[in-house]
């Protein structure tokens, strides 16, 4: 008896990328909660500097971090912390200290609507479920820090960790999680999809985002190009129209 | 075997043995960073004991539920002509096909209980909830697995000469015996290959997991999440619980091979 075997004749054309002698490609790998404002600045810069295209890669920054050390090819990288560039520091891959290019704070999402009555931090336990983002992550480390200063302990056995700021909000905007605490950009991109509580100033953190080129980098120049535009007016611009603040 | 025609060209062995190397360079990686002394250690730990203990319950019941209803499935598919028959084989097909997040994210158009659209039935009348359950992960382990099982079973049906069943019949054997002495062990073999495909499924499941029924210790973090979740806080807890994983994997396809698969394919 021969286990049944499916052959599934695939014709998917190969879109290998047109190689233009002109062009080079930079790969920026940047933490998830920059999806959208990265995105942007990237169509605007590669508008503004033709004969580059970027290349973006999206994850936790904490995984970045782990693809940079074990060698994958990266020219820029943008973490929503400065710990993770000390890492990259300490092992090599970086030679210099980030440039700080933006701030993010927390914000405690909940259900449209809000059934449970979450007022603030202090209400969580009245959720069954609360998404946070994995331990090692900066999200998660920042609702770590939030929930220390409100002094409130959540069961492991009610936490379910996205893996990256967008699977933490996800999990409540899509899913079925009861409250999230995720970053505010991420909050208001959200839309209607949930209903946002504030976390004041006093108890909230200060999540730094750094940028820097990763060494080894074939193409440090133009990644250096990429960088200032970041910090550019035009950058900034769209950094803030998203909800980010001003370092 | 040792006809002249049917000897095997020199270029087939070279290609069988680069992906022999390739198929095995990966699973020699991944022992070579396995820190043996701690192993242990790191495999009684708690968060992996749940993952493990999380893994194989769900694992198990998800191929038990893919062959309830799978089996009839696959008999209609196999034996029934009726109208819309090819729309149910694709539809069976498509959790193959499907990227597994994607499965996840429709299980949560279907069951979750704020958008789905069974879910908000099930936990206002039955109080159930799927997502973030054990039930959850189980049922994402189900839709994933179900095709595998389905098209082993079906492709075992057709095999089958249906000669037996009608001499049962016409000797009197009521249906269900029918089934029992002379369908099931001509079936045994595409059966047992199924529950096997199934199960590996099941085990190795994690898109739709993640995506459906969350990512939680000791209740629905199963051993591939407790693997990806840990790789960077506990690396050395993450490649232990790989290698316990990859055992365990070989030696139930090894022991099933031998038992049931092999037996039959003499």
């Amino acid at each position: 008896m021969a286990l049944p075997i499916f052959v599934v004749a695939v014709s998917a054309p190969v879109h290998a990328e047109r190689i233009d002698a002109k062009k080079t490609t930079i790969t920026v790998s940047a933490a998830a909660s920059l999806v959208n404002v990265y995105t942007e600045i990237g169509k605007q810069f590669e508008k503004a500097n033709p004969s580059i295209k970027v290349r973006f890669n999206f994850a936790s920054s904490s995984s970045l971090v782990s693809q940079i050390q074990s060698g994958a090819p990266t020219d820029v990288f943008a973490a929503a912390d400065l710990t993770s560039f000390d890492k990259l520091l300490t092992s090599g891959n970086v030679v210099k200290t980030p440039k700080v290019f933006a701030r993010n704070s927390m914000q405690l999402v909940v259900k449209p609507g809000n059934p449970l009555g979450i007022a603030s931090i202090a209400d969580l336990n009245k959720a069954s479920v609360v998404s946070l983002c994995a331990k090692t992550a900066p999200c998660g480390a920042y609702a770590a820090t939030v929930l220390s200063r409100y002094g409130v302990v959540i069961s492991e056995s009610k936490i379910t960790r996205g893996v990256d700021a967008t699977a933490t909000l996800n999990a409540v905007s899509t899913g079925d999680a009861d409250a999230g605490i995720v970053y505010a950009t991420d909050a208001l991109s959200a839309k209607k999809s949930v209903a946002t509580i504030s976390i004041p100033a006093g108890k909230n953190v200060k999540a730094m985002y750094g940028i820097g080129v990763v060494r080894g980098s074939k193409n440090s120049k133009q990644a250096e190009a990429f960088i200032s535009f970041v910090l550019s007016p035009a950058g900034q611009k769209v950094l803030n129209t998203l909800g980010f603040l001003e370092p | 075997m040792n006809k002249v025609g049917s000897r095997t060209p020199r270029f087939v062995r070279i290609g069988a043995l680069l992906g022999v190397v390739f198929l095995a360079l990966p699973i020699i990686g991944l022992f070579n960073r396995v820190a043996w002394s701690t192993l242990w250690t790191q495999l009684t730990d708690v968060a992996t004991r749940d993952a493990l203990r999380i893994s194989l319950y769900a694992s198990v019941c998800a191929t038990v539920l893919a062959l309830v209803l799978g089996l009839p499935l696959a008999w209609c598919l196999a034996r029934l002509h009726f109208a819309g028959r090819r729309f149910v084989r694709a539809l069976v097909l498509l959790p193959m096909v499907l990227p597994p997040v994607v499965g996840g994210v429709a299980l949560l158009g279907a069951y979750g209980k704020s958008n789905g659209l069974l879910g908000g039935v099930l936990d206002t009348f039955f109080g159930v909830q799927l997502t973030y359950s054990l039930w959850g992960v189980i049922i994402a382990e189900t839709f994933v697995a179900l095709p595998f099982l389905v098209l082993s079973l079906e492709g075992g049906l057709r095999s089958i000469d249906t000669k037996f069943e009608e001499a049962a019949a016409v000797m009197g054997a009521t249906d269900f015996t029918r089934f029992m002495r002379v369908t099931l062990p001509l079936l045994k073999p595409s059966l047992m290959a199924g529950l096997m495909l199934a199960w590996a499924r099941a085990l190795g499941e994690f898109g739709a997991t993640i995506t459906f029924a969350g990512n939680i210790q000791g209740r629905t973090q199963t051993a591939p999440l407790a693997v990806y979740t840990m790789l960077e806080s506990n690396p050395e807890g993450a490649y232990a619980l790989s290698f316990l994983l990859v055992a365990i994997s070989v030696a139930v396809l090894v022991g099933l091979r031998d038992r049931w698969i092999g037996g039959a394919a003499q």
